[in-house]
């Protein structure tokens, strides 16, 4: 029988290994996690082999995540693309006592009130996931494809400002690059700068 | 001189302004026929926070401006003072400033300025102020400037931008060269400066080229240094030039566009 605190820490540096081993490179195949969502169940990235995933970074009190629900631009996009079978994970990485840090049950409030429609919310406090994917700012977006492949990484749009009033002039780069992905079409423009706040890591 | 600072940003509390004072100032007292006129924005923040370099890094957004001239004038570019580099954690880096930062640019006269009343001067300034947490400001800045026929210095402004001026980053002294040799995942920008250097450090003028947080390695000769840089991973293709400030210790910033070298495949 294994000691469990040292298989603990097997699997902390194990995923601090595959951290620093994995360049989360377009192009190159997407870092595997498992994590939990906001009503407790496991999420894993290999049970949607097989469809497009798109991981969305968060934290609701930014004012650049604000810009994005409160002009309903990022909910419009999580219906129009779970609607086509694309999976749409919102990851939080803040961690507790900062910006955006909330537990399972203010976050599925917050979904309702939003009316945001993520296939789940993936709670990630201690910043695992965040730091796997090297996660910068909210928004920052990531789409992996069926076979597992990273295909973007990046800003979700031009404007790397906090104004809604830019939304419309904008050109999306999530939208873009799943439409052409799904239409069998190689990414255009397949990793941008992503802009917004800073992650609100635990370190 | 009048600077007056007006903010008018619907939706958010007055009490967001309270982490900077922010005013447009100019070098000089009045202004005159065809003399250019240094002027400058001006940030006082309150402590613990900061604003964005003209790259902001990782994260954040920098300073954005839109001026409204009188007819025959212009507006230069802003000079960005060299960044300070800021760690909101251990995977990211940004460049920005603390305390307090003066913005300058040159505001172009015309040859003969046909008012005799007192010129004014508007700007709308956006910013992103930060501490643990990011509040998007703006604000429209009004400077009115008499005409006179020699323009005189305001000292506490002249000394201000004197100040500042040693913040700006200079062309590399003549016989200085830098070049630049890319490999897989890295970028060698070997210094000659004639005299080794000890310590030195890149910031990089467009996002998206290096990995900021990673550590950039000085290896110093007796002819100067190379330093190794990370490549970003939002790097994709080739870049052809490394524009970026070196600062070294005891020197001025210097302004770097080094030709970049691809490796041989």
């Amino acid at each position: 029988m294994k000691n469990p605190r040292r298989s603990i820490l097997q699997a902390c540096a194990l995923l601090a290994l595959m951290a620093s081993a994995f360049a989360v490179k377009v192009g190159e195949p997407a870092p595997g996690f498992t994590a939990v969502d906001s009503n407790g169940r496991q999420q894993r990235l290999s049970d949607y082999k097989g469809k497009f995933v798109v991981l969305e970074w968060h934290n609701q009190g930014c004012p650049y995540t604000k810009k994005h629900y409160e002009s309903g631009n990022m909910q419009r996009l999580q219906k129009e693309w779970t609607a086509k079978g694309v999976v749409w994970l919102t990851v939080i990485s803040s961690a507790p006592g900062t910006q955006g840090f909330v537990t399972p049950s203010q976050e599925n409030d917050y979904l309702k009130t939003m009316n945001a429609a993520p296939t789940a919310v993936l709670m990630d406090p201690g910043g695992s996931l965040g730091h796997l994917y090297a996660a910068k700012t909210t928004p920052h977006m990531f789409i992996v494809d069926p076979n597992g492949t990273l295909i973007y990484n990046g800003a979700i749009d031009d404007h790397p400002t906090s104004d809604q009033g830019d939304i419309a002039s904008s050109k999306n780069y999530v939208s873009t690059a799943l439409e052409q992905a799904t239409g069998g079409k190689p990414v255009a423009e397949a990793a941008t700068r992503p802009y917004g706040c800073s992650v609100k890591y635990k370190d | 001189m009048l600077a007056v600072f007006v903010s008018q940003m619907p939706g958010l509390p007055q009490a967001n302004l309270q982490h900077a004072r922010v005013e447009l100032l100019a070098r000089q007292n009045s202004l005159s026929d065809g003399a250019d006129v240094p002027m400058g924005v001006h940030f006082i923040l309150e402590k613990g926070w900061h604003i964005y370099w003209i790259n902001p890094g990782d994260s954040g957004q920098p300073p954005s401006f839109k001026w409204t001239l009188p007819p025959g004038f212009s507006a230069g570019e802003i000079r960005w003072p060299r960044p300070e580099r800021m760690q909101p954690s251990k995977a990211l880096t940004d460049y920005g400033y603390h305390d307090e930062i003066l913005l300058p640019l040159t505001i172009h006269t015309p040859p003969s300025v046909s008012s005799r009343t007192p010129v004014e001067f508007g700007v709308e300034v956006k910013w992103l102020i930060c501490r643990e947490v990011c509040i998007p400001e703006h604000a429209d800045l009004r400077l009115s400037l008499p005409v006179a026929a020699t323009a005189s210095a305001d000292p506490h402004h002249a000394q201000l931008f004197e100040k500042t001026m040693k913040l700006l980053p200079q062309p590399l002294p003549h016989a200085w060269k830098a070049s630049v040799t890319s490999s897989k995942d890295r970028f060698a920008l070997t210094i000659r400066a004639g005299k080794p250097i000890t310590t030195a450090e890149f910031f990089p003028f467009d996002p998206g080229q290096i990995d900021n947080p990673a550590p950039q390695k000085l290896q110093p000769s007796h002819t100067g240094a190379t330093l190794t840089l990370k490549k970003s991973d939002e790097l994709l293709k080739p870049i052809t030039i490394l524009r970026g400030v070196l600062v070294i210790p005891g020197s001025p910033a210097y302004r770097i566009e080094a030709p970049v070298r691809q490796p041989i495949q």
